[in-house]
């Protein structure tokens, strides 16, 4: 068994065989991130849009690699992953407590990365390999749902502690939606449902302070228009002073005068926005679209139940991060530091991505391959 | 009905439609929000950015001036050259800071510092680099303001001090505008001691603002509306300025405080408190090290003694114990004893400062010769609580009032104080002590000064105050008999005036300018009985902080009574070999500022 599946064909006959619609779905929204970067910066390069060049390059390199990983080798070491994962979490945990708080990067001496970060690929990876071995009819057992429940809520919870409310919070929604998409019965989901508003004030009390506030502040952004608030504010006059056509590249005057915090990063869409108006915010949001429903039809052709699930959990999770970061930016979900992918500025998202990209391309390139149960 | 059954990939593609059309009706939620932002409400958010460019500025206005009762000015505005810099227009501060550093030569650490408190201060306002610039450095900046985008030169104001550190306790001094809190924009400084910082509100006036239209570089177009502010109020000060400096320079390098008060109102001409410090240079932003030297030494310049140094009041105390005495009637106005130079009492020896004892003494003979015996046996007599209720009546033991922050209230010691505050109850031999104003009492320089002031006027305890005119809270009436007080002044007189008193070296023998008055000299340490039997240690032999305290209060002229000074020498030796002669200097310039005062009042009458 070789770790690169086909070994006897040519790297051009490897590269062909990739989807490239997806990556260059991928390309034209981190070309919109270049662009973003650039006039954030005053029209410059520097210093975020040619990183941001560098790093689009890689990341397409590293879905090509992992393209053309053999799936059953991907396959096998999902639960190594997910284990090893959930190990360097609870490492987190440990360095967190000695260094009395919040933690959430893993320093391994060369690289530093994020346990939590990763830990999105993580569960979809475990959670498609667990449902690969279910037959339909039993997916409802309650066996079957303990062990899934399981998988989610470790690391959820790891996360939780770290304090990262929201990507707890995400990874429980990725999970779900696997569980649901698996064909888990809907009886279940609206127990959960009832389950998790009963269970609301309980988990109120328990939040820091700044997440109560921050939510707080959803509500009335004019509550502290100079802190809090602020950045919500801000961000609806930048947006809403675009207008159908934008104020042009590089006119924003909103960016350029300072009115807004971290505009390279969680708030890019807003520059965006506020110079590209209208027309520009529909086009990256069809990107995103469009980019999505490809996912969709990738899925479709799928022969595995495994590999169903993996593109389904990581169109999820894209999606996901796609619609929390534009609904907080237009101040319809609290700033909850969710980047936009492949658009804001940031490298360990990107790489996330791009890994959690690499691998639908290398299910898709392998679609007609079966796995058995 | 047996529903057929469904493979997973069946369930898969159905559930995933519905998660797909989810995901789109999100999305077109997204849609609407975007629709409603940039289009439905487009011209709201493009005002709102409009807004977003138009600034408010403040406008700085002129502090109030601190004058002295006559018009003199103890605090007031100087030009000051200033050079600020907006952080968020210049696009390299580091280069920036180096181009100015190589005109205006300031140190590298300087430079470091001014970058990092940059970084802390809020992007769009002015931060001063440097103020107080000479007008050569200034000017050159001007000239090389072209390329120095960000930066401004421009002419603010600096507080200066006419006294400087002869009057800095009670004015008081302003932070620099460099300080973080004190770059207040509205303000070019903020009170910080003294009365700068007690009239705070008063001295630093409304200031105005102005709506300015910035263009995308942040910088001003034009100015759309303009709110002109109101500067701060003078203050007027009951403070003599001559008499102010009399008493600073008479204290000289001591460590020490003289209060100037009037006998009737409480008016006080001069509280001068040394060492001193310069003002001057808090408000232009003193430097570490010597901000640090003034923490550091040991005679305290930063302290305003006259009010914040708390002291044993000595033989100061002597008239309270004899009102009390006599109030109580323990003694009759003829009360006479023998001093032997000790009292015994409870198996133990109290001495009197005078070795071979003064002989038989009365109330007059005992307060001018200072004699301790007989008010040791005087304090037995009358007990603590009536000695403690009578210094109450004159103000021990709490604050006066006077509006200079600071102010300690002293202690006044009694039964009760001691259960309060000790696991033992009061011991007689206590009392004893407190008969010469030794043991737990403490005072401060302004409650003595307050004290002597009832003492002269025999009638009420003023409420002490550094502001003209300012209301005087309701009299505070002593309700002592007459002839007591005379006996008490009678023997206050001949401390300075008879042969034998304690401070006849220091008389002024001018009628009508004659003055009466009480020494004291505190000791600091303990005299055990080896050293009182092998002779005890002459004060210069001590170490500076083992030296006794030296007091002086009196009061002038003995008719009618103008003034009342207060006088600690810290560590000074003898009340009568040292605070009593400085006292007199200061108050002969205090009653000739009388006399000339009132020859020209008489001669405006004359003209008019």
């Amino acid at each position: 068994m070789s770790f690169y599946s086909a070994r006897t064909t040519s790297w051009q006959d490897r590269l062909l065989a990739v989807n490239w619609l997806v990556i260059g779905l991928f390309l034209a929204i981190g070309l919109v991130g270049v662009v973003a970067q650039y006039s954030v910066a005053g029209e410059s390069f520097a210093p975020w849009a040619w990183r941001h060049v560098l790093r689009l390059v890689v990341a397409v390199g590293v879905m090509i690699l992992i393209a053309n990983l053999s799936l059953r080798t991907v396959y096998r070491s999902a639960y190594v992953v997910y284990a090893v994962l959930a190990l360097a979490l609870v490492a987190v945990e440990v360095a967190g407590s000695i260094n009395m708080g919040a933690q959430r990067w893993l320093d391994l001496g060369v690289v530093k990365f994020q346990p939590s970060e990763l830990m999105r690929i993580g569960i979809v990876l475990a959670l498609a390999r667990y449902y690969q071995g279910v037959e339909a009819s039993h997916v409802s057992r309650l066996r079957h749902i303990i062990v899934p429940l399981l998988i989610i809520c470790i690391p959820a919870f790891l996360v939780f502690r770290q304090p990262d409310l929201g990507t707890a919070i995400l990874l429980v929604v990725i999970g779900f939606s696997i569980l649901f998409l698996a064909g888990v019965s809907v009886r279940y989901f609206m127990l959960a449902g009832i389950g998790l508003a009963a269970s609301f004030p309980i988990v109120w009390t328990r939040l820091q302070n700044y997440q109560q506030n921050r939510i707080l502040t959803f509500f009335e952004p004019e509550r502290d228009p100079l802190g809090a608030g602020y950045h919500i504010i801000q961000s609806k006059i930048g947006i809403g002073s675009g207008g159908l056509m934008g104020k042009g590249l590089g006119d924003g005057t909103q960016s350029r005068l300072n009115f807004l915090p971290e505009k390279h990063t969680d708030f890019i869409f807003t520059i965006f926005a506020e110079e590209t108006g209208f027309v520009g915010s529909l086009i990256l949001i069809g990107l995103f679209v469009a980019l999505l429903i490809s996912l969709f039809f990738v899925a479709r052709e799928l022969k595995t139940h495994f590999g169903r699930l993996l593109v389904a959990g990581f169109g999820v999770s894209l999606f996901l991060y796609f619609f929390v970061n534009l609904a907080m930016v237009m101040g319809l979900a609290p700033v909850v530091g969710v980047p936009l992918p492949f658009v804001s500025y940031g490298g360990t998202s990107l790489l996330t991505f791009s890994i959690a990209m690499g691998l639908i391309l290398c299910v898709d390139r392998q679609a007609s391959l079966d796995l058995g149960r | 009905m047996k529903r057929r059954k469904e493979s997973r990939g069946e369930v898969f593609s159905r559930r995933a439609l519905i998660m797909g059309a989810g995901q789109l009706a999100l999305t077109g939620v997204l849609v609407g929000r975007l629709q409603y932002l940039q289009l439905a409400q487009a011209d709201k958010y493009a005002t709102l950015a409009e807004d977003n460019r138009v600034n408010y500025e403040p406008l700085a206005v002129s502090r109030g001036r601190i004058v002295d009762r006559f018009g003199v000015e103890l605090a007031s505005n100087d030009q000051n050259f200033m050079i600020s810099m907006i952080p968020e227009q210049v696009e390299d501060i580091e280069r920036v800071l180096k181009h100015l550093q190589s005109i205006l030569a300031f140190s590298d650490q300087y430079r470091a510092e001014t970058r990092k408190l940059i970084t802390k201060a809020p992007k769009f306002l002015p931060f001063t680099i440097a103020d107080n610039v000479s007008w050569d450095a200034f000017a050159k900046v001007n000239l090389n303001l072209p390329f120095l985008p960000g930066v401004q030169a421009f002419v603010g104001e600096k507080r200066s001090y006419g006294l400087a550190e002869q009057a800095a306790h009670v004015v008081g001094y302003v932070g620099s505008s460099r300080n973080r809190e004190g770059r207040a924009q509205s303000t070019y400084f903020k009170g910080r001691a003294g009365l700068e910082l007690a009239f705070e509100d008063n001295l630093k006036g409304e200031a105005g603002n102005r709506r300015v239209e910035v263009n995308a570089l942040g910088r001003i177009v034009r100015e759309l509306e303009r709110r002109d502010g109101n500067p701060g109020d003078d203050l007027r000060l009951a403070i003599d300025a001559e008499i102010q400096k009399t008493a600073a320079a008479a204290l000289g390098d001591n460590s020490g405080s003289i209060v100037v008060m009037d006998a009737q109102s409480g008016d006080i001409y001069a509280l001068a408190s040394t060492p001193g410090f310069d003002p001057n240079l808090m408000s232009v932003g003193i430097d570490e090290r010597s901000w640090n030297a003034l923490l550091q030494d040991d005679h305290k310049p930063l302290m305003n003694k006259a009010l914040s140094g708390q002291y044993a009041p000595g033989s100061t105390f002597k008239m309270i114990v004899a009102l009390a005495a006599l109030e109580a009637g323990v003694v009759s106005r003829e009360h006479e004893l023998e001093c032997t130079g000790a009292y015994r009492f409870g198996g133990q020896d109290f001495h009197c400062w005078e070795k071979d004892g003064h002989g038989v003494v009365g109330f007059n003979e005992s307060i001018a010769r200072s004699c301790d015996v007989f008010f040791y046996d005087l304090a037995l007599k009358t007990g603590i609580d009536a000695i403690s209720a009578m210094a109450r009546r004159f103000g021990f033991g709490r604050k006066t009032g006077v509006e200079v922050p600071g102010e300690k209230m002293g202690v006044m010691p009694d039964r009760d104080w001691k259960r309060a505050n000790y696991a033992v109850g009061w011991q007689p031999g206590e009392t004893v002590i407190t008969g010469i104003g030794q043991g737990y009492i403490l005072t401060t320089p302004i409650q003595l000064a307050a004290m002597t002031a009832a003492l002269a006027n025999g009638t009420h305890l003023p409420n002490p105050r550094t502001i003209m005119g300012a209301d005087s809270a309701e009299r505070q009436e002593l309700g002592l008999n007459p002839q007591h007080v005379a006996l008490v002044q009678s023997g206050m007189i001949d401390v300075v005036n008879d042969r034998r008193g304690t401070a006849v070296r220091s008389r002024i023998n001018v009628d009508g300018m004659k003055m009466a008055g009480k020494t004291g000299t505190v000791q600091v340490r303990r005299i055990t009985k080896e050293e009182r039997e092998a002779g005890i240690i002459k004060n210069e032999d001590l170490p500076w902080t083992l030296r006794d305290h030296a007091l002086f209060v009196g009061y002038a002229p003995l008719d009618n009574p103008r003034f009342v000074i207060a006088t600690v020498v810290e560590h000074g030796g003898g009340g009568s070999s040292v605070a009593a002669p400085l006292s007199s200097r200061v108050m002969k310039t205090a009653l000739a500022r009388k006399l000339a005062i009132e020859a020209q009042l008489a001669t405006q009458a004359e003209q008019s």
